[in-house]
């Protein structure tokens, strides 16, 4: 399952705590779901694309679980007033997190998005938000989140908003029993 | 009415177009949603699991239990009550519930669409998203609805009116 989301996304912070996290640690676990996270920071959402760049930064060295984590549970605070640095810290030790801040040089909020492929933004994480927003485009993600599945070399409609654990469960075993 | 008439001939088509329109939604929930799949049970089980995924979106309904219970029963209710339309028989009665029916759907796409709640509908199977155009759509199927029940009514009352016996002239020193 893939799915298309921003941190800054109230409905997206509520799937990922009701719905994915029990996925995660059961279906994911087991090896049932292979659950793939898509960036897809929408405009109105002031930091939602810089704490896609924290989070990217963070996958670079292995920590993309922590600082997923991190920075949906303290979504609140940090959607005020961009704090969501300290929360990063927060997830992981001070060596890795000095490891982030290094990937993260030249990424920082006053580093505008790129508007196009001819007019990049210097920041090198870009390209992989850029990569999941194309993929995101050919759906097409209208809002987040918004979630593909694919079983058996098959593609199901897309589907989004927020849906409870046991009734997304439902649907998975539903694909596997066939 | 009588048979023939403008008027039941509206009735009919509007009949027809409800029952259409109900098969349809029927059809596109329970259908399988992958191209080039074929019908079976396990498409039909999944089909209905991404039914419940809509339904859940829509926040409406408190526990997993419920939402699974409507999703299962939502298809063939529609299946079965856009049959008894096509059958035209005890039509006050099936254009009633199909009213109902539609002004549930509407005041619900209503208030997730106030709400601003970025869903897919699932009206007319998954992948549907809501936007204006299902309140528009959705409207003009509760006018639909609300129209063939009045014609229904109408149409049963001047039967009625038509069939009933001529009064009987008053008759002087009949005692």
């Amino acid at each position: 399952m893939e799915v298309f989301s921003d941190y800054q996304c109230p409905s997206c912070g509520s799937l990922y705590e009701q719905t994915l996290r029990p996925m995660i640690n059961d279906y994911v676990a087991s090896g049932k779901v292979y659950l793939v996270h898509r960036d897809f920071p929408l405009p109105m959402h002031a930091y939602g694309y810089e704490a896609a760049r924290w989070v990217n930064a963070a996958a670079r060295i292995g920590k993309f679980e922590e600082a997923e984590a991190a920075l949906y549970d303290n979504q609140k605070a940090w959607s005020i007033d961009g704090s969501m640095e300290k929360y990063v810290a927060g997830a992981m030790n001070a060596a890795d997190f000095k490891r982030v801040q290094k990937l993260m040089v030249g990424c920082g909020i006053e580093v505008k998005p790129p508007t196009g492929p001819d007019n990049p933004s210097g920041c090198p994480l870009d390209a992989n938000i850029e990569a999941d927003k194309q993929l995101g485009n050919q759906v097409p993600v209208k809002a987040t989140p918004t979630f593909i599945t694919s079983y058996k070399g098959q593609k199901y409609p897309a589907a989004s908003g927020v849906i409870s654990w046991p009734v997304m469960k439902q649907y998975f075993d539903s694909l596997l029993a066939q | 009415m009588r048979n023939g008439s403008p008027g039941r001939i509206l009735l009919v088509l509007g009949r027809i177009a409800l029952a259409g329109i109900l098969l349809f939604a029927a059809y596109a929930k329970l259908k399988p949603q992958v191209p080039g799949m074929h019908w079976s049970k396990a498409s039909v089980k999944t089909s209905v699991a991404m039914f419940a995924m809509n339904v859940d979106s829509f926040q409406m309904l408190s526990t997993p239990r419920q939402v699974s219970l409507v999703a299962h029963l939502l298809p063939f209710c529609e299946l079965g009550l856009g049959l008894w339309l096509l059958t035209g028989i005890l039509l006050r009665f099936s254009s009633v519930i199909a009213t109902l029916v539609f002004a549930g759907f509407f005041t619900l796409i209503v208030r997730t669409y106030l709400l601003g709640l970025e869903i897919n509908c699932g009206c007319f199977g998954p992948g549907e998203k809501l936007g204006p155009r299902n309140l528009i759509v959705d409207g003009s199927l509760l006018a639909l609805a609300i129209a063939v029940t009045v014609g229904a009514f109408l149409s049963r009352r001047k039967s009625r009116l038509e069939d009933a016996p001529a009064a009987a002239p008053a008759t002087l020193g009949a005692d």
